[in-house]
């Protein structure tokens, strides 16, 4: 694909991305994140808000994201190989 | 092929136990100052990652050997599954925070959290190590 | 004017270029790395409130910043590392098998 062309579709691109974001600094933005941090460390005990969400009120996520970090290694582990290539037993 | 400098040899291995102390300040002390596993346990992999650059992957592999950290890795992924069902088996729901709470503002003060961060660090670190292992002694 | 979100969409648009324009498999793979790290600026940078300080609790009480995009961006990261090594390892095997790593030879093999 030559360069103009990437040229000219990054320029639309920027275009819908920059009109599409407009925010304002003012506030919290959601009633979510005020309960977290006024609830916080009395129902967890930790001075770190962002420790307290992603261990404590949504540990189910980090349970997943450590599902895809360990299935990654398995896999890298699984791939390379020395000596005969014993990729699948057929 | 450019050799080493042995400055770095040297500052490498003097650095390397202090490296590994950072790494466990990290994870340990994840619900009070900014840090947590996934830091910690990148740090922790990327010292060992530092001495396999510069020791030579041989040597570093006789130090650390592939197949025990391999191994940690695969019970880290289990003792965070079983963590879960210890809270089951209570009486609450899966992976609900069973612990009582402690005085703010010291380490054992937050219920599980620290026991999940450790877990979280061992398996990362020793996750990226094996991963770097396995590139580098790779022929084809 | 330049801000976290401004500069997090050009991160991302330069990632686009790399993998309009880039015939190499590694560098197409280090350009989705790239568009990775942009979108988790913009999320992050999404959630700043002006004359706030971090999310950690200190004696003082004053304003914070939303605590909510940095723990989802969080998970985001380390899922981008996976990714990015499963892929590299993807590459190097597809170097020992057909010996390039040019897109335009690979599809005539």
């Amino acid at each position: 694909m030559s360069r103009i062309l990437a040229i000219t579709i990054l320029l639309i691109l920027a275009f819908f991305f920059f009109s599409a974001v407009k925010l304002d600094y003012g506030h919290m933005h959601s009633a979510l994140s005020e309960y977290y941090i006024t609830h916080g460390v009395a129902e967890t005990g930790a001075l770190n808000m962002v420790t307290a969400i992603y261990l404590n009120y949504r540990v189910y996520d980090t349970l997943g994201e450590a599902t895809v970090f360990f299935a990654s290694a398995l896999g890298v582990f699984m791939l390379l190989r020395k000596g005969g290539e014993g990729e699948s037993d057929a | 092929m450019h050799r080493i400098s042995p400055i770095v040899k040297i500052f490498t291995r003097k650095l390397f136990p202090f490296i590994l102390l950072y790494g466990c300040y990290l994870i340990s002390h994840g619900h009070l100052t900014p840090g947590g596993g996934f830091q910690g346990g990148v740090i922790f992999g990327s010292a060992i990652i530092l001495l396999g650059l510069v020791e030579g992957v041989k040597l570093t592999e006789n130090r650390f050997k592939e197949d025990f950290l391999s191994l940690t890795k695969n019970i880290g992924m289990l003792i965070f599954i079983l963590l879960g069902f210890v809270g089951m088996f209570l009486g609450y729901s899966f992976l609900s925070d069973f612990l009582p709470r402690g005085e703010v503002g010291t380490v054992p003060s937050a219920g599980f959290i620290l026991f999940l961060n450790l877990t979280i660090g061992f398996m990362v670190g020793t996750g990226i190590a094996v991963i770097f292992y396995r590139t580098v002694r790779h022929e084809p | 004017m330049i801000n976290g979100i401004s500069i997090g969409i050009v991160i991302v648009l330069v990632g686009i270029y790399g993998i309009l324009t880039r015939r190499n498999i590694i560098k197409m793979v280090m350009s989705l790395y790239i568009m990775n790290s942009g979108v988790i600026l913009l999320f992050v940078s999404i959630g700043y409130i002006v004359g706030g300080q971090a999310a950690i609790f200190e004696n003082s009480k004053k304003l914070m910043v939303d605590p909510l995009p940095q723990a989802v961006m969080l998970t985001t990261l380390v899922i981008g590392l996976g990714i990015t090594a499963l892929a590299l390892a993807l590459a190097i095997k597809i170097y020992d098998e057909y010996k390039t790593l040019n897109t335009r030879k690979l599809l005539e093999k």
